[in-house]
């Protein structure tokens, strides 16, 4: 065995969450490992299909629930095509826990607000289910979800689920035209319903994910709002290979995505060089 | 070299180009230089040690170098022929060059020196001997005195070409096969060429994986191979893959081969001439070829 | 690996000894018939080929045709001791070019898994250059960082290394800009000094020791006899160090936060004008050790997932699948190359990337001379702003003024 040996892990179930994205349910097929993994929210993995290749997610699912993991992945290249191929009953290979994590435990007693863009919602929603998982413990929690369009959203059935309890504030949002006739939700890009929700900064935290572009605008925005850098989380991406911090490819400036992040408050991110 | 000096220096002066890609002296040799102020044109060179193809440099992927602005470039003849290359395959534009051609008469082989070297038969680049494009055609500056022809190596290459020509099948390709094998696949070859320019390169695929990446026989003999038969009828013969390879496979051997057989069976060398059509990457209704028809 | 601590407490952390040429030639043939695998370095014929046309057809008259390089000996007469660089680095015996990290069977939906060994049989690599093998002790840092590297380590650890003192090899080393020397033990078990009739032998760790302990019957004890001999190994060591020195001074702590806190320079940016991108440097380099993850399916149902050599000077290296590219020019990724050896392994692991061997500057046609770079950067970290010839600095001696060094 070597660190880059994958586990083998089964395919339990598989969600097509949108066109092009997709989620899988995987069991460790050592029964040992099943019970026993841990992780925490915000490491990632390396998945493969054994053949072509390995590819970087987060842990989607959250460290609360056992015996199962998910990861959800937009099919782009060779080997996110590869895994939208695979069918339940299919093996694939996971290396992982990697990576540090949002630090949920810091939080405890705090309203959590969390900001997601499109897919950059699955490293997000392992949080959510983190949070929600232990409710009690926190306080006000607040989603705002967009994508670009009603088709464009994923976990579709979970964010009924977040909308039904009445311990949570859901806002989803799809962009200007990526609105369907039945649509109920907001109709505007994230960052100004964002702006719109304006969820409190005192004794909160933020946790904030998606394409660079809707991260950038609404940094400000939670700055405005009262959002100190230290209390903002992202989490990044970045080409992986190894996970490990030795294959040399992933780092921004002196600080690798797979080990030393890839989650980063605002304050860590503003530090580094425009590399990413 | 002020004839050199002076035009670069005019050039920029007023406005015709924003840089000039040249040769200067560095602590180990003759390097290229890029000069955007007129002041520096000083720092310009020409002589034997100047083997670089400075060509590699108008990569239309480069785009810290195109976002200069119109380049002046200094070019030897075979150099001048790689430009006529991408111009015949529409990767530079004419008007976004300005072609300063030297006056050549063959470089060294051995061409990181101090001092600038006369040619004699061991020390001349065996590419050099016999070279058609002495004074080359396609510039828009010609520079230079007269040169006298390079020198006939000790060996020319079509002799060393056809010396394994005459090898059986089994030890030409364990010859070969060896060479292949030091192969790190740094890509150097590739990378320096001025002509391999593809926005993505076959050996970089994935969907499927043409070419697979490790260094072990297969995917090295796969490369290798493939990246000859990529310049087949393209290749100017200016050596700079042979040059940089840091494990030194003799690559201008097998280009020159293939060059044979292109001379061969389409009656084509490459001219820095870009309206002469090329065999690959022509298509006219009335090619000279007939089983394309 | 370079365990200093003595566990016989009654010989000296140092015990030199003497071998004679034909001694070590003896050694080396004792270790290949005890089945030992011997790594040292090999002169070659350039174009080396059973076919004497074929060697002829693609050598260069007048050209040396000889180059050397770490081979694994079949037998002791191959030894070079010439103290000549290796065309390659020993990086390829501890990171091959490429190797599997397991392979897969599959059958239907099953797949098994066939692990590669993580144990190697003991070997010995003779007359490394000192800048090869501390490299290694280098990459061992960010090998264990974390998640213990089995391949890598497994290799480090079967591997007695005895390096051979380096004389200098020409102006573009500079070990001792980065704190090595020709006759550092950085990463290695011991090293042979040069003398007459042969060699004085210095272990430097219990490996070491043990070695010469196992080969006892080549050594005499101290310096065999010749006091003269003690005298000469000094004086070589002092004149390869003023050699190297003479080529470089660098305040390699203030080159370091200097490229740390000026990643927007301009200088930065110019110093990589004339880079191709070709890897060359990468893969000559001892301290390089970026690498790739490629499945290959090797026939119906199996199939290895293997790493191999990568480089951050490719365009690929981190093209995102999206399309989306941090490091999109040349600039930034020549930037990079500098930032990871001189800022950031220093910063996170408190070692420079680099030993100085100068492979890099000799394999570069394109004029990327580490040298000139390396001092053009320290002439900014120690006097921002001025413009003092480098010489009046008392810093980087072998290359003229900043000013003149970006070449643009």
């Amino acid at each position: 065995m070597n660190i880059y040996q994958p586990h083998l892990m089964t395919v339990v179930d598989t969600i097509d969450e949108t066109s092009d994205t997709r989620t899988l349910r995987l069991e460790f097929a050592d029964q040992e490992l099943r019970e026993s993994f841990e992780f925490r929210a915000g490491q990632f993995g390396e998945y493969s299909v054994f053949g072509a290749g390995e590819s970087t997610f987060c842990i989607a699912s959250p460290p609360t629930r056992k015996g199962f993991i998910e990861c959800s992945f937009k099919a782009i290249g060779k080997v996110t095509n590869a895994l939208r191929e695979v069918n339940t009953g299919d093996t694939i290979g996971f290396r992982g826990p990697y990576g540090n994590w949002f630090p949920v435990d810091d939080w405890r007693g705090k309203d959590v607000v969390f900001i997601a863009g499109g897919i950059g919602l699955a490293p997000v929603r392992c949080v959510i289910w983190n949070v929600l998982d232990r409710r009690d413990e926190f306080g006000e929690v607040t989603i705002v979800y967009g994508a670009r369009s009603v088709g464009d959203l994923v976990y579709k059935r979970e964010l009924e689920e977040w909308a039904a309890r009445d311990d949570v504030r859901l806002v989803t949002t799809v962009d200007p035209g990526g609105q369907t006739s039945d649509w109920s939700g907001q109709v505007g890009y994230v960052t100004p319903i964002v702006e719109a929700t304006a969820p409190k900064a005192e004794n909160a935290v933020a946790v904030l994910c998606g394409p660079p572009i809707v991260v950038k605008l609404t940094l400000p925005v939670l700055g405005k709002l009262g959002f100190a850098d230290e209390a903002i989380f992202t989490t990044l991406e970045n080409r992986m290979k190894c996970g490990l911090g030795k294959c040399g490819r992933c780092n921004i400036g002196p600080v690798y995505v797979c080990k030393d992040g890839p989650v980063f408050t605002a304050a860590q991110l503003k530090a580094l060089p425009a590399e990413f | 070299m002020n004839e050199l000096r002076d035009l670069a220096r005019q050039l920029l002066t007023d406005g015709t180009v924003r840089v000039i890609i040249g040769w200067e002296d560095g602590r180990r040799g003759a390097r290229p230089v890029f000069i955007t102020d007129p002041a520096d044109a000083d720092k310009l060179i020409f002589d034997t040690r100047c083997a670089h193809n400075l060509v590699t440099y108008l990569d239309p992927r480069r785009d810290d170098v195109v976002n200069l602005g119109r380049i002046g470039i200094v070019v030897k003849g075979c150099d001048a022929k790689a430009v006529a290359g991408l111009l015949r395959e529409a990767q530079v534009a004419r008007d976004d060059v300005v072609l300063i051609g030297v006056r050549c008469g063959g470089v060294l082989e051995e061409a990181e020196l101090r001092e600038a070297l006369e040619l004699n038969a061991d020390n001349v680049a065996p590419r050099c001997y016999g070279c058609d494009n002495r004074e080359p055609a396609l510039v828009d500056y010609l520079v230079g005195e007269a040169q006298p022809e390079p020198p006939r190596p000790t060996m020319t290459i079509d002799e060393r070409v056809a010396a394994l020509d005459e090898l059986p099948l089994e030890e030409r390709w364990a010859f070969w096969s060896e060479q292949f094998s030091k192969c790190v696949r740094c890509y150097a070859c590739r990378q320096v060429c001025p002509l391999c320019v593809c926005e993505l390169c076959v050996a970089d695929k994935t969907r499927p994986q043409w070419i697979e990446p490790a260094a072990h026989a297969r995917g090295n003999v796969s490369w290798n191979i493939t990246r000859a038969l990529h310049l087949a009828g393209r290749c100017v013969g200016c050596g700079e893959c042979e040059r940089f390879c840091p494990v030194g496979i003799p690559l201008t051997l097998v280009n020159r081969k293939l060059q044979e057989i292109v001379a061969q069976r389409f009656d084509y060398v490459v001219s820095d001439d870009p309206e002469k059509p090329a065999p690959i990457g022509d298509f006219r209704l009335d090619d000279q070829q007939e089983f394309i028809k | 690996m370079t365990d200093s601590t003595d566990t016989r407490s009654e010989r000296p952390v140092s015990e030199r000894c003497f071998i004679s040429e034909a001694g070590l030639r003896d050694l080396t043939a004792d270790l290949l018939e005890s089945g030992t695998e011997v790594i040292a370095p090999v002169a070659e014929e350039i174009c080396a080929s059973p076919s004497a046309v074929a060697s002829a057809a693609c050598r260069m008259p007048g050209e040396t045709p000889v180059e050397i390089e770490y081979r694994r000996l079949t037998d002791a007469a191959e030894l070079d001791v010439s103290r000549g660089l290796p065309v390659l680095s020993l990086k390829g015996f501890f990171l091959p070019e490429h190797e599997a990290l397991f392979c897969w069977e599959q059958r239907g939906t099953t797949i098994t898994i066939k692990p590669v060994p993580t144990t190697f049989a003991p070997r010995v690599v003779l007359a490394a250059k000192p800048c090869d093998s501390a490299a290694l002790e280098i990459v061992d840092k960010v090998m264990n960082w974390g998640h213990e590297d089995e391949l890598w380590n497994g290799r480090r650890a079967a591997t007695t290394i005895i390096n051979l003192t380096c004389p200098s090899i020409d102006e573009s080393c500079f070990c001792t800009a980065v704190d090595l020397a020709p006759d550092s033990t950085k990463g290695a078990d011991g090293l042979l000094i040069p003398v007459e009739g042969g060699y004085l032998f210095e272990p430097s760790t219990d490996r070491g020791r043990e070695f010469a302990e196992a080969h006892k019957r080549h050594f005499a004890s101290g310096c065999g006899g010749e006091e003269h001999r003690n005298r000469q190994a000094e004086d070589e060591r002092a004149a390869a160090r003023t050699r190297v020195a003479a080529n470089l001074e660098i305040d390699a702590a203030s080159v370091r936060d200097w490229i740390d806190t000026h990643f927007e320079d301009p200088l930065l940016a110019a110093l990589g004008a004339r880079c191709n991108g070709c890897g060359a440097c990468t893969s000559v380099c001892p301290t390089c050790h970026c690498f790739d993850i490629i499945d290959e399916q090797t026939g119906v149902g199996q199939g290895t997932r293997r790493r191999c050599w990568d480089g951050c000077q490719s365009r690929l290296f981190t093209l995102h699948a999206s399309g989306h590219n941090p490091r999109d020019t040349q600039g930034a990724r020549y930037r990079q190359r500098l930032n990871h050896k001189f800022a950031i392994y220093p910063l996170k692991f408190g070692e420079v990337l680099c030993t100085g061997c100068g492979r890099c500057t000799r394999v570069c046609h394109a004029g990327q001379d580490l040298v000139e770079i390396l001092a053009a950067i320290d002439v900014a970290a120690r006097r921002p702003g001025t413009t003092t010839s480098p010489q009046e600095d008392g810093g980087s001696s072998a290359a003229p003024p900043a000013e003149e060094q970006v070449a643009s």
